[in-house]
């Protein structure tokens, strides 16, 4: 019977092809708003790293001066570390692995003499990033443990900056020229981009921006005295120079911690606790803050990286759905009240309640799947629209096969929702009056 | 023409009517807020810098790879200003560390009194061995601008404690510091608290100069300019002013002149962004919120009228019969016309009361939920006339189809 009224259902589509296109038109164009609106949503409050995301800690740790502090009313700094702190973390902190990094600017100058120097997004970090973070390598792999502790100049570059510099040959052993010092490259990485960016979202291109284009050990990058580039907050006086900026309180440095299991979390604050109070002794971390841990997800809900108008757009899409939805019971209402005899008269013959009830919701139900297939269409072009606004939409503005998924069933539920009115008014026709009135 | 028929006709056949009622409310909600939303970031966008004439303003960055000492960066700095001032249709060259609206810059902590626990403000530092004054065009509100003398020039890598003795703050900026002065010129203004902090003479009131942020409070104002040359490495931020009309030539022949003066042995990496991208980079979250916004508002409208057409066609059809018979006792097409519209004006206004309701409940939850601003009653208000015109308006079509049905025809088949 289901492949009948299914059947059915088609061919009333043709009936009232202007009432018919009108509702298919809305229910597409509201399905469409709220999936474009929620596929952002959805991509931005997504876990990056779903296999370790709780056992990946990163650390504030207040090291801002006394003078005027208000615990309860304080400018929070710009939540990175000192390079004090990272060092001690980096050589001490109880984790499996551990990484403190920055954004380096690099300019590399190219082999060839016909093109010129490239400015290069980069970072500095030490080699556990990479099997922390479990970055995919295309050639080669990351530098060693020795590389970090020598500072040498080796470095890991990205595929899209391979393909620049040395066309579809594998670099891995060749010497790049970075900020007038010639790198060995060790490793090219396979398309590395989280999204969101959870590793570096403070200062650089944020939570949404493009992948590293070099990575350096943070040792070599502090032995060439590598100037931070991205955000630094300097609270209290330091001392002129490189060597200054790295025995002052000043935070620029991002620190990253993984735990064999998430029960280690415990043991990871406890030790940062102690680490604190220790310090404090040497007349540091005069605050007596709370020394923060967070996983990954709980720092992108602690960074705000879902922005609020993000929410905004969804939440108003969600409310045109809504309109989309009563536009369309009045017109299933006006499309079924003129079939009033036709119901009349099935019933007459036989047909139960739930035959008409069944019969008119399948008709309802190809109206959404018809619905769905138009708003999937749409979506693709809302979301081909929004790319185009910036680069950080660019990254997660595509429809996945969850949201995919989702566009089909809100459609169909959506039609479905607006249908169960119309076809209980139909069924409620009584068969004497109808044939009596033809 | 009496609303008593309209109504007790209305109350027999609820459902669609309620339908209407209903879109028109959500419409209404759902509208008001949004335009609102646009012309609250509309107006955020089109804040000015305090440069004038934004049109004509390119900045060029110059990074070099090479590190060099302090005077050799001094004598690099002068050679590339001059070789800038050798363009034909520059008018006027600084440079500088930062852009207003750029979003990325440095800031620092100002404080009126050096004995404060807390600093007064975090203000934009700009610093600029030229006049930005000149260049960007600011208006200077009171006092003058630094002379060429004042300028000090500083090698951040020893002389930290060196500081210029004159300073030049936004209008915005003198009435955080010094709230209850009449004038902020001659006051000493400190960096940051403690005894040991420096301090500069403010000698000049800059009308207005946002922040590389280009905050949405009053922070978005709060900048000072300090008569220095801070030697930092790899380079600088050149502003060029260029003739009217001439902004693209002078760009492309200044970047040509910063390649020649630095020579083929030190390739420099050069950003170059007009003050016109730079504002549009920084606002393009607003502008493409503000689109999608307008988008959703006009299918709302669209698809509300849509609604009300369909709906009256319906009631149009079923009731052929009866406007039939009226029209047979005498109605004449005005009086059919106008049942129609007096119905739809009926519908809508319950609808519209609804929906100022529903309005100002989404701006609450908006306003709790995502901290967007409250919603002025000038869009509620607009917000009704615009639905009663569109209901009106939708109405129009399928009620003078009834008018024209003709007695004989309505009232003799089925």
């Amino acid at each position: 019977m289901f492949a009948y009224y299914f059947k059915l259902g088609v061919r009333s589509l043709r009936r009232n092809p202007a009432l018919t296109a009108l509702m298919i038109l809305t229910l597409a164009v509201g399905v469409a708003a709220s999936i474009a609106t929620l596929t952002i949503l959805h991509a931005m409050s997504s876990n990056p790293i779903p296999q370790k995301s709780d056992r990946l800690f990163t650390t504030v740790i207040d090291n801002g001066q006394l003078e005027g502090y208000n615990p309860n009313d304080d400018d929070p700094g710009n939540e990175q570390l000192s390079y004090i702190d990272a060092a001690n973390l980096l050589q001490n902190a109880p984790a499996q692995r551990k990484a403190a990094l920055y954004g380096v600017g690099m300019a590399i100058e190219p082999a060839r003499a016909d093109m010129a120097v490239i400015s290069a997004q980069g970072m500095a970090t030490s080699h556990d990033f990479f099997s922390m973070l479990d970055v995919p390598f295309l050639h080669g792999q990351p530098w060693s443990e020795a590389d970090d502790k020598l500072g040498a100049d080796v470095a890991v570059i990205s595929s899209a900056l391979s393909e620049k510099l040395f066309g579809a040959v594998n670099p891995v052993g060749q010497r790049i020229r970075i900020n007038s010092f010639d790198y060995l490259i060790t490793g090219v990485m396979d398309n590395f981009l989280p999204i969101p960016r959870f590793y570096r979202l403070i200062g650089g291109p944020g939570a949404f921006g493009q992948e590293e284009e070099v990575i350096v050990p943070l040792s070599n990058a502090v032995r060439h005295e590598s100037g931070a580039q991205g955000s630094m907050s300097c609270r209290t006086k330091r001392d002129p120079g490189y060597q200054g900026l790295l025995k002052s309180e000043c935070t620029w440095m991002q620190f990253w911690m993984e735990t064999r299991s998430a029960a280690d979390r415990a043991e990871l604050q406890n030790w940062l606790d102690n680490y604190a109070s220790e310090q404090r002794k040497l007349g540091r971390l005069k605050r007596q803050a709370k020394n923060q841990l967070y996983d990954v997800m709980q720092w992108l809900e602690h960074r705000k990286v879902v922005g609020n108008d993000n929410r905004l757009a969804t939440y108003l899409a969600f409310g045109f759905l809504l309109l989309c939805l009563v536009n369309t019971i009045g017109l299933l209402l006006a499309k079924f009240s003129v079939r009033a005899a036709e119901v009349g008269i099935r019933r007459a013959l036989g047909a139960s309640r739930r035959d008409i009830f069944r019969q008119f919701l399948i008709e309802t139900a190809v109206v959404g799947l018809a619905g769905a297939v138009l708003g999937l269409l749409l979506s693709y072009g809302a979301l081909a629209l929004i790319r185009m606004q910036s680069s950080q939409l660019k990254v997660v503005a595509h429809l996945d096969l969850q949201m995919l998924g989702m566009t089909l069933l809100l459609s169909l539920a959506a039609a479905l929702l607006a249908g169960l009115l119309p076809t209980w008014r139909a069924c409620q026709v009584t068969p004497a009056i109808q044939l009596k009135s033809q | 023409m009496e609303i008593r028929p309209i109504l007790s006709a209305l109350l027999r056949s609820k459902t669609g009517a309620i339908l209407v009622a209903l879109q028109v409310a959500i419409s209404l909600a759902i509208l008001a807020n949004a335009l609102h939303i646009v012309n609250v970031r509309q107006a955020v966008a089109a804040r000015p810098t305090g440069i004038e004439k934004e049109a004509e303003i390119v900045h060029i960055q110059v990074r070099h790879l090479v590190k060099v000492d302090h005077n050799a960066q001094l004598a690099r700095q002068q050679a590339e200003t001059d070789a800038l001032r050798a363009v034909a249709g520059a008018r006027s060259v600084a440079f500088t560390n930062q852009v207003p609206l750029s979003e990325s810059g440095s800031a620092s902590s100002v404080s009126a009194d050096p004995k404060q626990i807390r600093p007064s403000a975090t203000v934009a530092f700009y610093n600029s061995a030229d006049s930005l004054v000149q260049t960007w065009g600011l208006k200077l509100a009171e006092g003058r601008d630094y002379r060429r003398d004042e300028v000090l020039d500083i090698d951040n890598d020893s002389d930290s404690n060196a500081f210029p003795k004159v300073v030049l703050v936004t209008r915005a900026m003198a009435a955080k510091i010094w709230p209850n002065a009449a004038s902020a010129i001659g006051k000493r203004l400190y960096m940051g608290v403690g005894a040991d902090s420096q301090s500069a003479e403010v000698i000049g009131v800059i009308e207005r100069l946002q922040t590389p942020e280009g905050e949405v409070s009053e922070e978005g104002e709060w900048s000072m300019i300090v008569p220095m040359r801070l030697t930092n490495g790899y380079g600088t931020i050149f502003a060029i002013r260029a003739e009217p009309g001439q902004r693209e030539r002078v760009t492309r022949e200044a970047e040509a002149a910063l390649r020649k003066a630095n020579g083929p042995g030190n390739p420099i990496i050069m950003r170059i962004r007009p003050l016109e991208e730079t504002r549009k980079i920084r606002y393009r979250a607003d502008t493409s919120l503000s689109w999608m916004l307008i988008t959703v508002s006009v299918l709302l409208l669209l698809i509300t009228a849509s609604g009300i057409v369909g709906m009256a066609s319906l009631w149009v059809i079923q009731r052929r019969k009866q406007i039939g018979v009226r029209r047979a006792l005498g109605a004449r097409r005005l009086d059919i016309l106008r049942y129609f519209i007096t119905e739809n004006i009926l519908i809508t206004s319950v609808g519209v009361a609804t929906g100022v309701m529903l309005a100002i409940a989404l701006n609450q939850f908006l306003v709790a939920q995502l901290g967007m601003a409250r919603l002025p009653l000038a869009y509620l208000f607009s917000g009704a006339l615009v639905f009663w015109g569109l209901g009106v308006a939708a109405v129009y079509g399928p009620a003078w189809r009834a008018a024209s049905t003709s007695p004989a025809m309505a009232t003799r088949s089925t």
